[in-house]
Protein backbone atom coordinates (compact mmCIF):
# COMPACT_ATOMS: atom_id res chain seq x y z
CA UNK A 1 0.00 0.00 0.00
CA UNK A 2 2.69 2.58 1.34
CA UNK A 3 6.24 1.76 0.91
CA UNK A 4 7.57 4.60 2.73
CA UNK A 5 5.55 3.57 5.59
CA UNK A 6 6.78 -0.15 5.34
CA UNK A 7 10.30 1.14 5.50
CA UNK A 8 9.93 3.52 8.33
CA UNK A 9 8.34 0.12 9.99
CA UNK A 10 11.75 -1.78 9.18
CA UNK A 11 9.99 -5.36 9.10
CA UNK A 12 12.29 -7.73 9.11
CA UNK A 13 10.54 -9.27 5.59
CA UNK A 14 7.86 -7.62 3.61
CA UNK A 15 6.37 -7.74 0.30
CA UNK A 16 4.90 -4.27 -1.45
CA UNK A 17 2.29 -4.51 -3.02
CA UNK A 18 1.12 -1.54 -5.25
CA UNK A 19 -2.56 -1.86 -5.05
CA UNK A 20 -5.11 0.59 -3.20
CA UNK A 21 -5.87 -0.01 -0.02
CA UNK A 22 -8.61 -2.85 1.66
CA UNK A 23 -7.06 -5.24 -1.53
CA UNK A 24 -3.55 -6.74 0.16
CA UNK A 25 -4.44 -9.97 -1.17
CA UNK A 26 -5.72 -8.47 -4.54
CA UNK A 27 -9.47 -8.39 -6.27
CA UNK A 28 -12.34 -10.02 -5.45
CA UNK A 29 -13.41 -13.55 -7.25
CA UNK A 30 -9.21 -13.93 -8.06
CA UNK A 31 -8.16 -16.56 -6.22
CA UNK A 32 -5.01 -16.94 -8.59
CA UNK A 33 -3.56 -13.80 -7.73
CA UNK A 34 -4.83 -14.29 -3.81
CA UNK A 35 -2.89 -17.15 -3.63
CA UNK A 36 0.49 -15.67 -5.67
CA UNK A 37 0.38 -13.09 -3.40
CA UNK A 38 0.23 -15.36 -0.23
CA UNK A 39 2.88 -17.68 -2.34
CA UNK A 40 5.39 -14.32 -2.67
CA UNK A 41 5.42 -13.84 0.91
CA UNK A 42 6.33 -17.83 1.78
CA UNK A 43 9.12 -17.65 -0.60
CA UNK A 44 10.45 -14.57 0.58
CA UNK A 45 10.26 -16.15 4.16
CA UNK A 46 12.38 -19.29 2.76
CA UNK A 47 14.81 -16.71 0.67
CA UNK A 48 15.67 -13.34 2.67
CA UNK A 49 19.21 -13.33 3.40
CA UNK A 50 19.22 -10.11 5.43
CA UNK A 51 16.50 -7.94 7.64
CA UNK A 52 14.70 -5.57 6.13
CA UNK A 53 14.63 -7.26 2.32
CA UNK A 54 10.95 -5.76 0.80
CA UNK A 55 9.92 -7.85 -2.36
CA UNK A 56 7.81 -6.17 -4.84
CA UNK A 57 4.87 -8.31 -6.50
CA UNK A 58 5.46 -6.89 -10.15
CA UNK A 59 1.18 -6.61 -10.99
CA UNK A 60 0.06 -2.96 -11.49
CA UNK A 61 -3.09 -1.89 -9.91
CA UNK A 62 -4.57 -1.41 -13.22
CA UNK A 63 -3.75 -5.17 -14.09
CA UNK A 64 -5.12 -6.62 -11.02
CA UNK A 65 -8.25 -4.56 -11.37
CA UNK A 66 -8.90 -5.54 -15.14
CA UNK A 67 -8.06 -9.28 -14.90
CA UNK A 68 -10.80 -9.05 -11.79
CA UNK A 69 -13.46 -7.37 -13.94
CA UNK A 70 -12.93 -9.91 -16.66
CA UNK A 71 -13.22 -12.96 -13.76
CA UNK A 72 -16.48 -10.92 -12.40
CA UNK A 73 -18.04 -11.23 -16.12
CA UNK A 74 -17.25 -14.83 -16.47
CA UNK A 75 -19.12 -15.62 -13.27
CA UNK A 76 -22.16 -13.11 -14.46
CA UNK A 77 -21.40 -10.87 -11.69
CA UNK A 78 -21.15 -8.36 -13.99
CA UNK A 79 -22.31 -6.73 -17.56
CA UNK B 1 4.44 -2.46 -13.84
CA UNK B 2 4.16 1.23 -12.84
CA UNK B 3 7.99 1.70 -12.56
CA UNK B 4 9.65 5.50 -11.90
CA UNK B 5 13.76 5.75 -12.43
CA UNK B 6 15.43 8.99 -10.89
CA UNK B 7 18.00 8.78 -13.47
CA UNK B 8 20.50 7.96 -11.62
CA UNK B 9 20.87 4.66 -13.14
CA UNK B 10 19.51 3.08 -10.14
CA UNK B 11 17.38 -0.19 -10.05
CA UNK B 12 13.51 1.35 -10.92
CA UNK B 13 11.52 1.97 -7.91
CA UNK B 14 7.60 1.26 -8.15
CA UNK B 15 5.17 3.78 -8.18
CA UNK B 16 2.96 3.99 -4.98
CA UNK B 17 -0.45 5.20 -5.16
CA UNK B 18 -0.06 6.74 -2.64
CA UNK B 19 3.73 8.40 -2.31
CA UNK B 20 4.57 10.65 0.93
CA UNK B 21 2.25 9.23 3.31
CA UNK B 22 4.74 8.84 6.16
CA UNK B 23 5.73 12.34 5.92
CA UNK B 24 2.15 13.89 5.01
CA UNK B 25 0.48 11.81 8.35
CA UNK B 26 3.71 12.26 10.22
CA UNK B 27 3.63 16.30 9.27
CA UNK B 28 -0.26 16.67 10.84
CA UNK B 29 -0.08 14.33 13.83
CA UNK B 30 3.24 14.03 14.77
CA UNK B 31 4.54 11.22 16.69
CA UNK B 32 1.36 8.95 15.06
CA UNK B 33 3.62 7.04 12.63
CA UNK B 34 5.81 3.97 13.07
CA UNK B 35 9.85 4.92 12.98
CA UNK B 36 12.15 2.22 14.02
CA UNK B 37 15.67 3.02 13.98
CA UNK B 38 16.81 -0.48 13.31
CA UNK B 39 16.77 -3.68 11.92
CA UNK B 40 15.74 -6.44 14.03
CA UNK B 41 17.58 -9.53 13.41
CA UNK B 42 16.31 -12.02 10.63
CA UNK B 43 14.98 -14.59 12.45
CA UNK B 44 15.55 -18.37 10.59
CA UNK B 45 13.14 -20.51 9.24
CA UNK B 46 13.78 -23.89 11.69
CA UNK B 47 11.66 -26.02 9.47
CA UNK B 48 10.61 -26.77 6.19
CA UNK B 49 7.34 -24.24 5.19
CA UNK B 50 5.18 -27.92 4.68
CA UNK B 51 5.79 -28.40 8.61
CA UNK B 52 5.33 -25.05 9.75
CA UNK B 53 1.85 -24.07 11.29
CA UNK B 54 0.57 -20.51 10.06
CA UNK B 55 -0.71 -17.65 12.32
CA UNK B 56 -2.28 -14.35 10.06
CA UNK B 57 -2.57 -11.26 11.83
CA UNK B 58 -4.61 -8.42 10.05
CA UNK B 59 -5.42 -4.92 11.00
CA UNK B 60 -8.73 -5.59 9.08
CA UNK B 61 -10.84 -5.43 11.72
CA UNK B 62 -12.45 -8.43 10.46
CA UNK B 63 -14.11 -10.38 13.82
CA UNK B 64 -16.63 -13.17 14.35
CA UNK B 65 -19.97 -11.86 14.53
CA UNK B 66 -21.40 -11.12 17.83
CA UNK B 67 -18.00 -10.38 19.52
CA UNK B 68 -17.43 -6.59 20.98
CA UNK B 69 -17.09 -4.53 17.78
CA UNK B 70 -13.58 -2.13 17.42
CA UNK B 71 -14.11 1.07 18.77
CA UNK B 72 -13.86 2.75 15.04
CA UNK B 73 -13.97 6.25 16.54
CA UNK B 74 -11.99 6.37 19.48
CA UNK B 75 -9.89 9.77 18.91
CA UNK B 76 -6.77 8.04 19.74
CA UNK B 77 -7.65 4.36 18.41
CA UNK B 78 -8.67 1.12 19.93
CA UNK B 79 -5.66 -1.42 21.02
CA UNK B 80 -7.68 -4.19 21.78
CA UNK B 81 -7.49 -7.75 19.83
CA UNK B 82 -9.74 -10.39 18.31
CA UNK B 83 -9.20 -13.84 17.87
CA UNK B 84 -10.71 -15.38 14.43
CA UNK B 85 -11.04 -18.85 14.56
CA UNK B 86 -9.14 -19.95 11.14
CA UNK B 87 -11.89 -22.55 10.64
CA UNK B 88 -14.65 -19.66 10.41
CA UNK B 89 -16.63 -19.40 7.19
CA UNK B 90 -16.63 -15.84 5.83
CA UNK B 91 -19.99 -15.33 6.49
CA UNK B 92 -19.59 -16.00 10.24
CA UNK B 93 -17.27 -12.65 10.13
CA UNK B 94 -18.01 -9.16 9.83
CA UNK B 95 -15.64 -5.96 9.41
CA UNK B 96 -15.51 -3.04 11.97
CA UNK B 97 -13.06 -0.56 10.17
CA UNK B 98 -13.64 2.53 8.94
CA UNK B 99 -10.03 3.65 7.32
CA UNK B 100 -10.06 1.62 4.20
CA UNK B 101 -12.51 1.04 1.25
CA UNK B 102 -14.48 -2.54 2.29
CA UNK B 103 -16.40 -2.62 -0.62
CA UNK B 104 -14.62 -5.29 -2.44
CA UNK B 105 -14.04 -7.21 1.24
CA UNK B 106 -18.02 -7.12 1.77
CA UNK B 107 -17.96 -8.66 -1.55
CA UNK B 108 -14.81 -11.50 -1.40
CA UNK B 109 -13.38 -11.49 2.09
CA UNK B 110 -9.94 -13.13 0.65
CA UNK B 111 -8.73 -9.66 -0.92
CA UNK B 112 -7.89 -8.47 2.75
CA UNK B 113 -8.36 -11.81 4.72
CA UNK B 114 -7.81 -14.63 2.95
CA UNK B 115 -9.40 -17.71 4.91
CA UNK B 116 -10.04 -19.58 1.77
CA UNK B 117 -6.41 -19.33 0.23
CA UNK B 118 -4.33 -19.86 3.36
CA UNK B 119 -6.94 -23.25 4.17
CA UNK B 120 -6.31 -24.43 0.93
CA UNK B 121 -2.43 -23.89 1.09
CA UNK B 122 -2.63 -26.32 4.00
CA UNK B 123 -4.97 -28.92 2.59
CA UNK B 124 -2.02 -28.93 -0.57
CA UNK B 125 0.66 -29.44 2.24
CA UNK B 126 2.35 -26.15 1.14
CA UNK B 127 2.45 -25.00 4.89
CA UNK B 128 2.08 -27.90 7.49
CA UNK B 129 -1.58 -25.92 9.07
CA UNK B 130 -3.14 -23.24 10.67
CA UNK B 131 -2.80 -22.03 14.00
CA UNK B 132 -6.13 -22.55 15.84
CA UNK B 133 -7.18 -18.73 15.70
CA UNK B 134 -5.69 -15.89 14.03
CA UNK B 135 -5.42 -11.94 15.64
CA UNK B 136 -6.87 -8.80 14.05
CA UNK B 137 -7.09 -5.16 15.36
CA UNK B 138 -7.55 -1.66 13.55
CA UNK B 139 -5.11 -0.17 12.16
CA UNK B 140 -6.13 3.24 13.34
CA UNK B 141 -4.16 3.40 16.37
CA UNK B 142 -2.44 7.20 16.99
CA UNK B 143 0.18 6.15 19.33
CA UNK B 144 2.62 3.77 18.64
CA UNK B 145 4.70 3.51 21.04
CA UNK B 146 1.76 2.40 23.11
CA UNK B 147 0.68 -0.26 20.70
CA UNK B 148 4.27 -1.47 20.78
CA UNK B 149 4.22 -2.24 24.54
CA UNK B 150 0.54 -3.42 24.86
CA UNK B 151 -1.04 -4.80 21.83
CA UNK B 152 1.67 -6.40 20.03
CA UNK B 153 2.92 -7.68 23.15
CA UNK B 154 -0.13 -9.10 23.76
CA UNK B 155 -0.75 -10.50 20.27
CA UNK B 156 2.69 -11.78 20.09
CA UNK B 157 2.28 -13.94 23.89
CA UNK B 158 -1.22 -15.13 22.63
CA UNK B 159 0.66 -16.33 19.48
CA UNK B 160 3.40 -18.31 20.72
CA UNK B 161 0.94 -19.71 23.18
CA UNK B 162 -0.74 -21.34 20.30
CA UNK B 163 2.65 -22.54 18.98
CA UNK B 164 2.85 -20.89 15.53
CA UNK B 165 5.67 -21.48 13.86
CA UNK B 166 5.11 -18.39 11.05
CA UNK B 167 3.27 -15.42 10.75
CA UNK B 168 2.09 -13.70 7.86
CA UNK B 169 0.89 -10.06 8.77
CA UNK B 170 -0.99 -7.88 6.59
CA UNK B 171 -2.45 -4.17 6.73
CA UNK B 172 -5.24 -3.19 5.35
Amino acid sequence: MALDVTEHAKPPRAVFLPWMMGHHFGVPFHRDLQRRVILECLDHLVSAERSGEVRTLPIPWVQARKEGIEIERRLGLRP
Amino acid sequence: MTETSDGGGGPPRVAQLRPGLWDTVNERYPGSMIDKADFVPLAPLRKPLSECRLVFISTSGVQPKGSMPFDTVHPVGDYSFRRVPSASRPDELEIHQLKYPTASANRDLNVIFPLDRLRELADEGVIGGLAENFYTFIGYNMDPERLERTLAEDIAAAVSEEGADIALAAPA
